[in-house]
């Protein structure tokens, strides 16, 4: 039995749906990926010998499935072999990165399989699969500095208090001379105000009182930035290094309450953030470090691009709601497993809504620690179809992974396990099911 | 960029019995920093209601004030300024700006905040600038019946400081500004 290739749970009317998998699969594996010797026990698993998908029945699966993930939790020492496909992976990826224009196909092959960490390799690769820099080699530090700049500017726009604004002004009036100053004793000289600007003004149009109404998004963000990622010393502690961090993070967030006033700021925008500052303030490029900041804002933008509509509660109900995703993720499980889905919609009665919504609108980071978040994203970002369509495969392989406890657990037993999800599962592994699932037909036809 | 609400002679409930209401409607908790009062609120109510505005609450004693325990004379720092603050019915002749100079380079400040001749006045004098919010409830004075309704905002960042007079004309709520700068190197307002 341990000589068994790993297989997974298919519905039979389905294996010749996806036949037209079966070479993206085996592509995969030529990129880097080392086939290797199945040893008696762990290592043996992680890879699949083929890219196929079998049907077989359920019981089998459901054994190998649970044998695997007690192995999980037992893992053996990464082998030599690993640590040289590792280096090959990275010198791939360095050819192709040097390349004046970059295969950009290539590049999302090689990082659906993880992206080593180290030699800002992450922070350039996930620059371009998010489409912040083009795929000409020679384009890159025009674009770079053209966007830092807009983002320079726009931070002076719409980041400075009503003062300074004024004191700004009242600056220009005196260079050109309109303006008497206050110089001589005497009365003191009044000038009448232009309409509702001054602090106490209700208006809404008046600088002040915008000022006013966005202190209290300010005062949340500060509170949520406290609480990200308490046990890193990048974020949490009065260090001058997190405090500048925080406020860096506090600019972006203000930034895109301000510039989309009609999600304004959610709480867990910061830790869908926090990923994206992390990884380009350690680049080891300095340059590429100092402005973080700029780059941040937005890869962040363009992160949300697809999912901005999740966080609006009027869009809830409409069809690029959240409540439409959720639902797309149900029929996805349906597709892919009935026994289960049937499991969770009905015996158990645990929707979709309970626990995926935080799964969704956060981009899982809150399901998984921190370092297991970049693996993920790398292959969540380096999808062709892009990030929601892999993020929903995700959820479902989650779901596919704990199949075994779930269709033992009641409402209570299943919907903790779902809210907390457990750190046994091994990430590979979990990424490998999801991308072997099979695709949610309710979008687009694979053109057989 | 602190906002120092600037308001006295309300004589409350005597002469007046609240403010105007357009003044209340603007009155509201979390703008502001700092209140200072030039004195005769004159009840405890009122005191009360300025302290939900602001906790930070300095007073000084007006000649028909029912609490006793404000001082006569007080002086804080905000910014790069130093305030001082009196009724003014202490300096005679009342009003008098020479009197009021004596006062400010008694007390050491760069702007002092005095009271009690119920009229808006801003004057740079001798090195000082001396304020008078007037009467926030417009109640009349020992010298006048005429009175608006007025109180003072001034928005303190750092050397520069805008002040923000609104006054009640007519019934509608004017306000106006009045900039200026201190130098650093002397005690004086530029």
């Amino acid at each position: 039995m341990l000589k068994d290739k790993p297989r997974r749970v298919f519905p039979d009317s389905l294996g010749s749906f996806v036949t037209g998998f079966d070479e993206i699969g085996a592509s995969e594996l030529e990129s880097g990926e080392e086939l290797e010797p199945i040893q008696p026990g762990t290592l043996g698993f992680y890879r699949e010998s083929d890219g196929g998908e079998k049907a077989i029945n359920d019981e089998e699966g459901q054994n190998i499935r649970q044998r695997r993930q007690n192995k999980d939790s037992s893992v053996a020492p990464v082998s030599v072999l690993k640590s040289i496909s590792v280096d090959e992976k990275r010198s791939d990826l360095e050819f192709e990165l040097s390349r004046r224009e970059i295969n950009l196909e290539k590049l999302q092959r090689i990082a659906t399989t993880g992206i080593p960490d180290g030699g800002g390799l992450r922070a350039t690769l996930w620059k371009l699969l998010l489409g912040y820099l083009p795929p000409s080699h020679d384009l890159w530090e025009k674009q770079l500095k053209e966007n830092r700049q807009k983002y320079a500017k726009i931070k002076e726009e719409l980041l400075l208090n009503p003062s300074e604004h004024i004191w700004k002004e009242y600056e220009e009036l005196r260079s050109t001379k309109q303006h008497e100053d206050n110089d001589d004793d005497g009365p003191l000289k009044r000038h009448g105000i232009s309409h509702e600007d001054h602090p106490l003004s209700l208006g809404k149009a008046s600088l002040w009182g915008q000022y006013f109404q966005h202190t209290e998004i300010v005062e949340q963000i500060d509170r949520d930035l406290q609480r990200t990622h308490p046990d890193m010393p990048f974020f949490s502690g009065q260090s001058s290094f997190s405090r500048k961090n925080r406020e860096a993070m506090k600019n972006i967030l203000l930034l895109f309450a301000k510039l989309n006033p009609a999600i304004c700021y959610v709480q867990g925008m910061n830790e869908v953030l926090a990923p994206i500052f992390y990884v380009f303030s350690t680049d080891v490029d300095k340059q590429n470090a100092a402005n973080a900041e700029a780059d941040s804002f937005s890869c962040f933008v363009l992160i949300l691009g697809d999912s901005v509509d999740h966080f609006c509660q009027h869009l809830d109900n409409s069809s690029s709601g959240i409540l439409a995703t959720l639902s797309r993720l149900s029929d996805l499980l349906k597709v892919n497993d009935e026994q289960l889905w049937h499991h969770l919609e009905f015996t158990t009665k645990v929707k979709p809504q309970f626990y995926a919504f935080r799964w969704i609108t956060l981009l899982l980071t809150q399901e998984f620690k921190f370092h297991s978040i970049f693996r993920i994203w790398d292959t969540l970002l380096s999808n062709t179809f892009g990030v929601q369509d892999m993020l929903l495969r995700i959820c479902c392989a989650m779901l596919l992974c704990v199949k075994s406890r779930l269709l033992n657990g009641d409402f209570m037993a299943n919907l903790m396990l779902l809210q907390h999800y457990p750190d046994d599962i091994n990430i590979e592994y979990l990424l490998q099911v999801a991308q072997d699932i099979s695709p949610d037909t309710s979008c687009y036809f694979l053109s057989l | 960029m602190v906002l120092v609400l600037a308001l006295g002679d309300l004589h409350i409930p005597h002469r007046a019995p609240d403010l105007p209401a357009k003044f209340k409607s603007m009155l509201v908790p979390g703008k502001i920093q700092h209140i200072i009062c030039t004195g005769n609120l004159c009840v405890k109510e009122i005191h009360d209601y300025l302290k939900t505005l602001c906790p930070d609450l300095h007073i000084t004693r007006g000649e028909y004030d029912e609490e006793t325990r404000y001082p006569e004379t007080k002086t804080l720092t905000i910014g790069q300024f130093k305030l001082g603050l009196c009724h003014g019915h202490q300096v005679i002749p009342w009003g008098d700006l020479d009197s009021l100079a004596m006062l400010q380079r008694q007390l050491d400040v760069d702007i002092l905040v005095t009271g009690h001749t119920h009229q808006f006045t801003a004057y740079k004098h001798e090195g000082g600038v001396v304020i008078n919010p007037g009467s926030a409830t417009g109640a009349y004075s020992s010298i006048t019946y005429d009175v608006n309704p007025s109180f003072v905002l001034m928005d303190i960042d750092g050397l520069r400081v805008v002040v923000y007079v609104y006054e009640l004309i007519d019934g509608e709520v004017k306000v106006d500004k009045i900039d200026f700068k201190k130098t650093s190197t002397s005690h004086s307002a530029h």
